[in-house]
């Protein structure tokens, strides 16, 4: 499903003219199946967010391929990048990154007004997704109204609506307690196996990750795998 | 992207920002209706001189002054009467008059009543077929019968009614139907050098009709519509010269004048048209209202900063939701769409709202400026006459809305095309 290969890339840090290139992945190499969940674990600024932003084509490696469902997603232009992202990902971000002026319901829905849908498919297709993820009754309500748990359950739901078989996780659980958290973990892993779903979730928290059928760390750009779980 | 969907989240967008974009759409309608209603006062005036010329000419009339000859120009009287007749064949001319006026002094009497006239020569078959106008009674038949002017009754005066009229008093003139009555027409040839008196003549004609009232209130026409054939018989007894001639030729319609216009013109005829008269106006009033529109599109580039402003801050202060819209596979060009849509809602609502405002202020100003400038000049309207100041036709309305949302566009072209280069990362680090 994902077929990672000798990713390279480096940032460079300083002043203009006086800057140190500082390589942040040193050739990474992994491969994700179908239905699997797979957590890259790291520091702050080990570069698991640089990975996963070039897994989703937000930015372009220096070198190494990324494969996604068979296409080498550096190849891609602007605008296939966009319709390749909006096929094949869902995105759930630290910070929710919901729309602030739309409600729940809206917010689910906007991947779907994007993709085009008729708005009679997608009401019902949302409204389901809601009951799934157990936001029926907070449907009419705007972020700000939302606790962080449900914030998050929207952005969850907003991953999930088109159907992309792969779910990229930036810090899932970043913003939230710790009972919040676990909740959050439960339904990605219930997700995960009631649709088959992948997941890549980016975290710096062992807990999280202990949510995973396989873990790897980031240490000094370069990917070491961990010891697999499945407890939660 | 469904259109609906997105004229829904262009619409969402503005309601967020309600103040500012009312303020911007607001200046946007100022631009727009300053160019609308400034352009107006040059459709205006053209309405106003064009009506004024059209009202004071028989428009399908076109008047031969004369022709240009192998050595000296020919005055209309010595055009051969073939090349007369080659007129008359045309396409499109229903009519040639040839009118003389006899070169004499003319009064006409009734009884002790008489006014101070003109007598007019013509063929009353052409002058019929011209569409000569009737306000009563009917063309004449016979050689001494004629047409007079419309003011013919009121200006036949008596002495004492003529002292009266001299002392500012008013006079009402002779009463009843002149139709059927007999009236004497006195010449009276005009004195050369060395001429001590000259000898009046008189001769009597019936009066079978009255001419139309003239368009204008301030024309009198007191005039004696006579045949032609007795041209020879006036320069016959009085020894007269060959009196003023013109020749008029008439098109059936207005379309029409213009081709005969031109096609006498080739011929070497001196002509002159109320098309000559408009088509020269039409030059300077075009210029006059290209002028005007330029300067009204100033006002429209003034307000498309606003529109530039507006449409960058909402870039500006959206760049989290583009990032995360393009993370989540929203098009580049889905998104300069959006904001391009955006601007240019900024321009059709504002040019909508100028559009009605202008007019609003048109007709005002249609009905307010003629009363402020008669009453300052003391003076009424005079009748016949309608003072336009401004007018909105369908074309200014066109041009005015495609400049204004035209400007509206491309000031949102470059807010749209920086939302489209925003980089996704950098966008979803900011904070909400």
């Amino acid at each position: 499903m994902i077929k990672i290969n000798g990713l390279q890339h480096h940032f460079k840090i300083g002043k203009k003219g006086n800057e140190r290139h500082v390589p942040v992945l040193k050739g990474v190499t992994l491969e994700v199946g179908k239905g699997e969940i797979v957590a890259i674990l790291g520091k702050s600024g080990s570069g698991k967010s640089t990975l996963l932003h070039i897994l989703a084509g937000f930015m372009s490696p220096e070198a190494g391929s990324v494969m996604v469902n068979g296409q080498e997603t550096a190849v891609l232009r602007e605008s296939e990048q966009a319709s390749f992202r909006l096929a094949n990902f869902g995105f759930i971000f630290q910070n929710f990154q919901l729309m602030p002026g739309l409600s729940a319901f809206e917010n689910v829905e906007l991947p779907l007004k994007i993709q085009g849908m008729n708005e009679a498919e997608r009401k019902m297709k949302v409204q389901k997704l809601l009951e799934k993820v157990g936001l029926e009754e907070v449907a009419g309500h705007y972020p700000n109204e939302l606790s962080g748990g449900q914030q998050q359950r929207v952005s969850i739901a907003r991953a999930l609506i088109t159907d992309a078989p792969i779910v990229l996780a930036d810090e899932p659980t970043g913003s939230l307690d710790s009972e919040t958290e676990k909740e959050i973990l439960l339904l990605i892993k219930s997700l995960n196996k009631k649709l088959g779903l992948t997941f890549v979730i980016i975290t710096h928290d062992e807990e999280v990750a202990a949510v995973a059928d396989r873990q790897y760390r980031l240490h000094d750009g370069e990917l070491v795998k961990g010891e697999q779980r499945y407890a939660v | 992207m469904q259109f609906k969907d997105q004229i829904d989240f262009i619409r969402q967008h503005m309601k967020r920002n309600k103040l500012r974009v009312a303020t911007t759409i607001l200046a946007a309608t100022m631009g727009c209706a300053f160019l609308i209603v400034l352009a107006s006062i040059g459709f205006g005036l053209h309405q106003t001189i064009t009506n004024d010329v059209l009202d004071n000419n028989l428009v399908t009339e076109i008047e031969v002054a004369g022709k240009s000859g192998e050595e000296t120009d020919l005055a209309p009287s010595e055009i051969p009467d073939g090349e007369v007749q080659k007129m008359r064949e045309m396409d499109h001319v229903v009519a040639v008059v040839e009118r003389t006026q006899p070169d004499a002094d003319t009064q006409v009497a009734i009884g002790e009543r008489s006014a101070y006239s003109r007598v007019v020569l013509s063929s009353m078959e052409e002058e019929q077929k011209s569409g000569f106008g009737l306000s009563e009674g009917k063309m004449p038949a016979a050689a001494d019968e004629i047409v007079i002017g419309y003011h013919m009754a009121s200006q036949l005066l008596t002495e004492a009614e003529q002292e009266k009229q001299a002392n500012g008093e008013e006079v009402t003139g002779f009463s009843g139907s002149l139709i059927g009555q007999t009236i004497e027409v006195q010449l009276t040839p005009y004195m050369n050098e060395g001429d001590e008196k000259t000898e009046m003549s008189s001769w009597e004609f019936v009066v079978t009709g009255i001419a139309k009232e003239p368009t204008k209130d301030w024309m009198t026409d007191t005039s004696v519509y006579a045949d032609s054939s007795w041209g020879t018989v006036f320069n016959e007894e009085l020894g007269l010269q060959p009196g003023y001639e013109n020749i008029l030729v008439y098109a059936d319609e207005l379309q029409n004048v213009g081709g005969i216009t031109n096609a006498l013109k080739e011929d070497g005829y001196y002509v002159y048209s109320v098309t000559e008269e408009l088509g020269k106006m039409n030059v300077f009033f075009n210029a006059l209202k290209a002028g005007l529109i330029f300067v009204g599109t100033i006002a429209v580039l003034i307000a498309s900063i606003g529109i530039f402003n507006t449409m960058t801050m909402a870039v500006t202060e959206r760049t989290r939701e583009i990032g995360v819209m393009k993370a989540i596979g929203a098009q580049p060009k889905l998104i300069r769409k959006l904001f391009l849509m955006e601007s240019a809602a900024i321009g059709l609502i504002g040019t909508a709202l100028a559009v009605a405002i202008s007019y609003g202020i048109s007709m005002l100003s249609n009905w307010l400026i003629p009363i402020i400038v008669m009453s300052s000049l003391g003076e009424e309207q005079p009748e016949n006459f309608t003072l336009v100041i401004s007018t909105i036709p369908w074309q200014l309305v066109v041009i005015a809305s495609a400049i204004s949302i035209g400007v509206a566009m491309v000031s949102g072209w470059r807010p749209a095309r920086k939302a489209t280069q925003i980089d996704i990362i950098q966008a979803l680090r900011q904070e909400m």
